[in-house]
């Protein structure tokens, strides 16, 4: 009597066990289509989405959006789509440490997006793609696999480029360099007074200044073929002259940099702008509201300007963060979900965006805008000034090949001595060789 | 109070019903059908163990391998079979190579100071009647406890290259030549990170020592002291051989914490930086398998972890294997 009683116990927490590994059940029970929506809770908090979603349930009854919002939304994700389970919409650019977004292109994960530009936003008269404003779908970041089909649409957009404390140029009688002869004069003569030029938080923040810099040296097809892997494109005199130029750079980076650029103690360089013991550092306008509550010199503004120019009067590109948002194709309901995406581009939805400060890249709306940020976003008023947006173009994947961290990570070692600018720029041109040879 | 006294009589009454028959029928002749029913018992029993090994355990394992002979990018259905390719890719890749080498040190490294300290230590502790040991112990045992991002956290306080503990003791201390930039010095940070590790396990390995050392019967140290042995020679001949055992199953625990405690404190710490420099393999691993997209090589990396820890500590054993001395 008792060992059946055990044995039932027994077999009981087996299958305890495997239900408990088994489908948690879910779905669809009254009728209703659930939209499982998952979105980076990135700077603008995460207000604005569970208002926009009120909005698209109101007027859209039969659809139950389940929201699901993170500032490491990559983690809560990935377990359950390693498992099957996918969100049918995801917000979330690339870009970030986790690469989410970067390794689904490159396993071609994703829903094509096309037909949605084409589609009426829904209780509007005219089209997501007549809504948005003009290149910003089709390069890179969008169309990622170098075609007309469109796979990320355009989220938020966001200038990057070198932040500076406005109030400590002023008080020192500084003007804002608009070449880099006039960055290096600057860099000497504030050196003198012991403010370094120049510093950034970690190695990676500087992929807003890199590709700025491509574009300045070389004009947007000498950007493209970087971004594209086109054969011995490091070895061209353009690319030489970006690393002289960014070598000269780091030669004038704080002598703390390097060893505050982790994961740990990033935020001590963004203070030393802040404190005044540096002048510029490559950021987003995130930062704004990352050292909101740090303390700070007195009279200090936030700056933002694009790259100096290569030589004066010459084009400048300002590097544009874009976040996504994406369908996978392993989706369930992925025609609801492009409904929800065209939804995201409405007038209702813009102006509950553009409250938290994200801005779409719709046309008119930085018009909006008002303090820091407006002043942030008026780089592109500049006419000389043209965005530049995307990054490196996928590939499959090359194993132990990272070009950004080539790119990127190898300024630590210029900074400290440990490495040259010829052996960076002959590793740059091995992995972008390599990961040409797996584009092909 | 009701709770506690109703198991008593069932336990009692389970023993009752199944000892004479356990007792007697070992190996004497009970019907097959009546051991049928034991053992089915004994593996009903087992069985919720044995899948959670299984699910938990063996078949990641065997998945590991598994991949590591694909390209994959970790969520596409097309996997590609590649064989030992990744294998092949890894005798290129000069990062792993560099991750490599810099686990082999912190191993090393790590391996031989918190062994040397922690035997030092507990020598220390147990035989010299030292005063307030056990506020000592108390607290060089303390970072055991804490979590490994904690510890990451409080060293990256002290390392702060201007504010830091250790630069601005060395200030006081009118050393400023010495002062260096802990986590930014490429040459450096590995040593870095590998006291961080000492720091951490010492209080461990030293409470483990004394454990095996005051079990040794005094009447040995009495008997070699009248012998005209000094401390140090009775802690060769006596203590150290006395607690060999001890000593042996540390050895396995450092190659084990030289592998993963590194990763999480790399992580926590340094991020595998300044541009490489105090990459591990876990986090290289990590860092191909997730943000490099290429899963399969990871899980490679991964196959050869696996190997290196076995291979090691299968070779410390033999490589310390004594007759097991008893007192």
């Amino acid at each position: 009597m008792r060992r059946s009683l055990v044995l039932t116990g027994a077999a009981v927490t087996v299958l305890g066990l495997l239900a408990g590994c088994s489908a948690g059940g879910g779905g669809s029970d009254s009728g209703k289509t659930t939209l499982k929506v998952a979105a980076l809770e990135g700077g603008y908090g995460r207000d604005m989405y569970t208002q926009v979603v009120k909005q698209y349930e109101a007027s859209h009854p039969d659809i139950d959006v389940q929201l699901q919002i993170s500032k490491s939304i990559e983690d809560e994700i990935t377990p359950n789509m390693k498992a099957g389970k996918y969100p049918d919409v995801v917000v979330l650019g690339q870009g970030r440490k986790a690469a989410l977004t970067e390794t689904l292109i490159k396993d071609k994960a994703l829903e094509d997006l096309t037909p949605v530009l084409k589609e009426k936003v829904p209780g509007e008269d005219k089209t997501v793609g007549d809504k948005l404003t003009e290149g910003i779908v089709g390069n890179l970041n969008t169309n990622p696999y170098r075609t007309d089909k469109t796979y990320l649409m355009p989220m938020y957009y966001a200038p990057t480029g070198l932040f500076y404390n406005q109030g400590l140029l002023e008080q020192k009688g500084w003007k804002v360099p608009g070449t880099w002869d006039e960055m290096f004069a600057l860099g000497d003569t504030a050196k003198k007074q012991g403010i370094p030029l120049f510093t950034y938080p970690t190695a990676g923040y500087l992929d807003s200044f890199f590709f700025a810099l491509l574009a300045d040296v070389g004009g947007e097809q000498f950007y493209k073929d970087v971004m594209t892997y086109k054969k011995d494109v490091w070895k061209t005199a353009d690319a030489r002259k970006a690393l002289d130029i960014t070598t000269k750079l780091l030669g004038y980076a704080a002598p703390a940099t390097v060893g505050y650029a982790n994961e740990q103690d990033f935020t001590k360089n963004q203070q030393l702008i802040l404190d005044n013991k540096a002048l510029f550092m490559p950021n987003g306008t995130w930062i704004v509201g990352e050292m909101a509550d740090a303390p700070r010199a007195k009279g200090f503004k936030w700056g933002l300007t694009p790259l100096p120019a290569v030589t004066a009067g010459s084009k400048r590109y300002i590097t544009t963060s874009v976040e996504s948002v994406w369908i996978p194709s392993a989706a369930e309901h992925k025609d609801a979900a492009k409904d929800f995406i065209a939804y995201l581009y409405s007038d209702k939805a813009a102006k509950i965006f553009a409250k938290s400060n994200a801005i779409q890249p719709i046309e008119g709306i930085a018009s909006s805008l008002s303090g820091e940020n407006a002043e942030f976003y008026k780089v592109y008023e500049d006419p000389s000034v043209a965005p530049v947006v995307g990054g490196f173009a996928s590939t499959a994947p090359v194993q132990g090949v990272d070009i950004k961290a080539t790119l990127f990570d190898t300024a630590n070692s210029i900074i400290s001595g440990d490495t040259t600018e010829d052996k960076w720029q002959a590793a740059l041109n091995g992995a972008s060789e390599k990961l040409r040879q797996a584009g092909d | 109070m009701t709770t506690l006294s109703t198991p008593p009589p069932g336990s009692t009454n389970r023993t009752s019903e199944q000892a004479p028959p356990d007792g007697s029928s070992r190996r004497g002749a009970r019907s097959p059908a009546h051991r049928r029913g034991n053992t089915g018992f004994v593996l009903a029993c087992l069985l919720p163990a044995l899948v959670l090994f299984a699910v938990f355990m063996v078949i990641p394992t065997v998945n590991v391998f598994r991949t590591s002979l694909y390209t994959w990018g970790g969520f596409s259905p097309d996997k590609r079979f590649v064989g030992l390719d990744n294998f092949r890719h890894l005798l290129d890749d000069e990062q792993f190579v560099r991750a490599f080498q810099n686990t082999v040190a912190l191993l090393v490294v790590v391996t031989v100071v918190t062994m040397g300290l922690g035997l030092f230590l507990a020598a220390i502790m147990t035989r010299q009647r030292l005063r307030g040991r056990n506020l000592y112990r108390f607290v060089l045992y303390i970072p055991n406890v804490l979590s490994v991002v904690v510890i990451a956290a409080i060293f990256s306080a002290v390392y702060d290259q201007k504010n830091g503990l250790l630069n601005g003791t060395l200030r006081l201390l009118s050393l400023d030549g010495l002062q260096q930039v802990w986590l930014g010095n490429q040459k450096l940070v590995l040593y870095s990170v590998a006291i961080a590790m000492v720091w951490q396990s010492l209080g461990y390995y030293m409470v483990l020592y004394m454990a095996g050392m005051s079990s040794i019967p005094e009447e040995l140290y009495e008997a070699s002291a009248l012998d005209g042995a000094c401390a140090t020679r009775q802690f060769f001949a006596i203590t150290l051989p006395l607690i060999w055992q001890s000593l042996r199953t540390t050895l396995t625990f450092f190659v084990m914490s030289a592998v993963n405690l590194s990763f999480v404190l790399v992580r926590a710490m340094t991020g595998g930086g300044p541009d490489g420099s105090s990459d591990v393999l876990l986090n290289y691993m990590y860092k191909q398998a997730y943000t490099n997209s290429s899963y399969g090589y990871g899980m490679a990396i991964g196959v050869v972890i696996f190997a290196f820890s076995f291979l090691v500590s299968l070779l410390v054993s033999r490589a310390t294997r004594r007759e097991p001395l008893q007192f």
